[in-house]
């Protein structure tokens, strides 16, 4: 919930307002009594949190009740407004982030056209496995963080594919280099990827175990060998949409 | 002890063929063997003295988030298991005693449909196991101490997760993972042992240009499901890795997928609903069985996969057993993907009338665009996910069947990537006229015939387990943990442990004493739910607890 507020203290237009005003029906019509419990965490009737629930199946059970329990339809007893708000929280409170629940992994910001749009799909596309950029970039709520923010998008494709990349070093770990990003080193330990190949691995090696030298045989022009130069592009353009 | 020992030796030498798929002092893996039996070689509580068996010890894992779904690894006198939330403890497998414990971070973004975790395995001096936020985690063996972790997938956008236990090859760790119900495309990965580096993935909807994209219409291959959501089987003398895939997307609308008027008895929407055998090295396809074309009915072939060597129609035979929701069961020949043998399980089947010597269906009884159709088996299976066990002894499978039939109601609407793609309601119902809904079966796979059952009032959705001591064990969702007679079905014993049954029994040996561990705390997940609301007087209990039972010490 802490997350919805701040989202509803900053965002313009609050996009959170369909799951606050479902967790107001909530609160008033399945928490009470030997229910659903606060927050749906059970009161006597089963929990409805954390359960792997999806939209469809909360819209159906909240649509047609459940024959033989204390579950009945509540399609006649709540508005139509309010059955929307409180399916989408409920399906919040199952991790399911629909447009109106979860401005965090949708791409914020202005809306995005033309070549954006399609850069916005390369960037994550699913078929393309670990070639994406998603494997090694989080931007919007979606792909695997391992490279830090994108701070500045490069202005062209050879800009791209002639990134510097200085924090990439090289380990040397059980007599074998490879190319790395360091994310901590202490006394536990030293936490590192490995970025010999897609997708990175992160690994924990044992305290003095592992040596860093600057520099590296790693590009970030052959990990991006799986798109062409337009789609680059779009890529781009949808990065400087976005950041 | 060292003449015992010898006697072992040679008992174990004379019977290889047959004992391959058999545990002994150890359980390695999460069917016991990479064969997968779920079949311990111990014989020393046996059906003369089951009678007698206590609880030695218990552990309470403290993680109620979800109830304890894995079957536990035991190794040199040590167990491992892991939680619903992915606490990971490794306990003195005697007294359960804490050796070390993992705790792996909650993932910071919220993972939809995540409904627990169904073990770890070791090896390599490593505890491997997948998480809900799509990785595999590599520990130390000794110390828990975290090694490498690599993300398999982004689950905030496939809407995947791992939570079956991964298989292990020589040098290999693979897994599959969840949503085949969504609009995902279905893959089993596999990463090096020692460094968690990318050795192979397989997809299962093959893509543009690989033989077997044919099988889709237009761009559903996109979002076509099939996810291997459960762990497969190992043959190390083929090098083969053997697994089950999940049923195709949509699951109860086939428009988008299927051509009209394909013929649908043959290959469709390969390879979901298919028995698959990959070279181990390389994740290449070696051959494929599919055993429901066009699977409309989310009968999700991703079950566990049985590696025995059987004399089928009068010749030996390297086969494998495998069933899907639907109850079907095959007997392939798994060098080539041949089929032997197959046969239905269930009592009760809608969905089609029978099935021919050569696996066609007859009488399929498709859900139709806005009708509303009376189906069985339902959707949560004739089996749930929990494997079967086999005993070379007996020669049979036990088989938990549940007898559950939907109320099936297909639409059509579009993929949104890692949404829900079933296209159906299909809200569960009890059949008419039974006042039994699940049973316990002893079936022989060479014949295809039930030898033995076991009447059941509710659902039974723990894994079996069988032995060398000739029985056979499981729990209900009342929390009973059984014992039967492997041979006859004759319940022999009962303890009740507290709390529903819907995760594993394992047995293994610590200084020659005999165990038997089994994981208790009922599930909510929504099969597990939807079937608690058709038992509304029946309320069972949650929680997250391992129950060891052995003989007394005096008996042995």
């Amino acid at each position: 919930m802490k997350l919805i507020v701040i989202v509803c203290a900053t965002a313009l237009g609050c996009a959170a307002q369909g799951v606050k005003h479902g967790e107001q029906v909530f609160a008033k019509t399945c928490a009470t009594g030997y229910c659903h419990g606060p927050r749906g965490t059970s009161s006597g009737a089963p929990r409805l949190a954390g359960r792997g629930f999806n939209e469809n199946y909360i819209a159906g059970v909240v649509m047609r009740g459940v024959p033989g329990t204390g579950m009945t339809s509540f399609a006649t007893k709540l508005s139509r407004e309010d059955l929307t708000a409180v399916i989408a929280y409920v399906a919040m409170l199952n991790g399911v982030t629909t447009s109106d629940a979860a401005p965090d992994t949708a791409p914020s910001g202005p809306a995005l056209t033309g070549e954006a749009v399609r850069g916005a799909k390369l960037f994550t596309e699913a078929t393309r496995g670990f070639g994406r950029c998603s494997t090694c970039h989080e931007v919007g709520g979606f792909g695997i963080s391992v490279a830090a923010p994108i701070a500045q998008v490069p202005m062209s494709v050879a800009a791209l594919k002639a990134l510097a990349t200085p924090d990439v070093k090289t380990a040397t770990l059980d007599g074998q280099s490879m190319p790395a990003l360091v994310l901590s080193e202490g006394k536990q330990g030293t936490l590192f990827y490995d970025l010999t190949s897609a997708p990175p691995v992160e690994r924990n090696a044992e305290p003095g175990s592992v040596k860093f030298t600057d520099g590296s045989t790693w590009r970030h022009s052959s990990v991006i060998g799986a798109y062409t130069d337009a789609e680059l592009d779009a890529v781009l353009a949808y990065l400087r949409a976005v950041t | 002890m060292l003449v015992i020992f010898l006697q072992f030796l040679l008992t174990a030498g004379c019977a290889l063929a047959q004992d391959s798929g058999a545990t002994h002092a150890d359980w390695p893996h999460y069917g016991g063997s990479e064969f997968s039996w779920r079949y311990s070689a111990l014989d020393q509580i046996n059906a003369s003295n089951v009678r007698s068996l206590t609880p030695a010890w218990l552990f309470q894992t403290g993680d109620y988030a979800e109830n304890l779904q894995a079957t536990p690894i035991v190794q040199n006198g040590v167990m491992y298991i892991i939680t619903a939330r992915a606490r990971v403890f490794a306990l003195d497998a005697a007294t359960g005693r804490e050796i070390w414990n993992y705790r792996y971070p909650d993932p910071a973004r919220s993972v939809p449909g995540f409904v627990g975790n169904r073990g770890v395995e070791v090896g390599d001096g490593k505890v491997f196991f997948g998480t809900k936020d799509n990785s595999v985690v590599a520990l130390d063996q000794k110390t828990g101490r975290l090694v490498w972790r690599v993300s398999v997938d982004d689950a905030q956008q496939c809407r995947c997760n791992i939570s079956a236990a991964p298989l292990l090859t020589r040098d290999k760790v693979i897994v599959g993972g969840t949503n085949g119900d969504g609009a995902h495309r279905g893959y089993i990965t596999a990463f090096d042992m020692k460094t968690g580096r990318l050795a192979w993935r397989w997809w299962v909807i093959p893509g543009p240009g690989e033989k077997g994209h044919e099988t889709w219409k237009g761009d559903s291959w996109r979002f076509g499901g099939g996810a291997p959501w459960l762990t497969g089987s190992y043959d190390p003398a083929l090098n083969l890795v053997y697994w089950g895939t999940g049923n195709a997307a949509a699951d109860f609308y086939d428009a988008e997928r299927v051509e009209k008027g394909a013929d649908k008895s043959k290959d469709l929407n390969l390879y979901t609903a298919s028995v698959v055998a990959l070279d181990a090295n390389t994740g290449k396809l070696r051959w494929h069985h599919q055993e429901v074309h066009d699977d409309i009915w989310d009968y999700d072939s991703a079950y566990e996969v049985l590696l025995m060597d059987r004399e089928i129609h009068g010749r030996m035979r390297q086969a494998l057993v495998h069933m899907n929701k639907s109850g079907l069961t095959s007997v392939l020949d798994r060098t080539t993907g041949e089929l032997l043998n197959v046969f239905n399980v269930p009592d009760l089947h809608t969905w089609m009338t029978g099935v021919t010597e050569d696996g066609k269906i007859v009488g399929r009884m498709e859900p139709v665009l806005g009708k509303t159709m009376y189906v069985c088996p339902s959707a949560a299976g004739a089996k749930s996910w929990n494997s079967m066990a086999y005993s070379p002894q007996t020669g049979y499978l036990y088989i938990p069947v549940n007898e559950l039939c939907a109320d099936v109601t297909p639409n059509n609407n579009p993929p949104e990537e890692g949404q829900n793609y079933m296209n159906g309601d299909f809200p569960i119902k009890l059949p008419a006229g039974r006042s039994t809904y699940s049973h316990l079966d002893a079936w022989d796979p060479a014949t295809g015939k039930r030898a033995w059952t076991y009447p059941y009032k509710y659902v039974l959705l723990a894994s079996m387990l069988a032995t060398a001591g000739d029985l056979v064990f499981t729990g209900n969702p009342e929390g009973d943990f059984w014992a039967f007679d492997a041979k006859t079905g004759d319940k022999l014993w009962s303890y009740q442990t507290g709390a529903g049954h819907r995760g594993a029994s394992v047995s293994y040996a610590v200084n020659g004493r005999q165990y038997i561990a089994t994981t208790t705390g009922w599930h909510t997940s929504v099969v597990g739910g939807a079937v608690q609301a058709l038992f509304p007087d029946q309320d069972w209990r949650l929680g997250s607890t391992l129950v060891v039972f052995a003989l007394p010490e005096a008996s042995r």
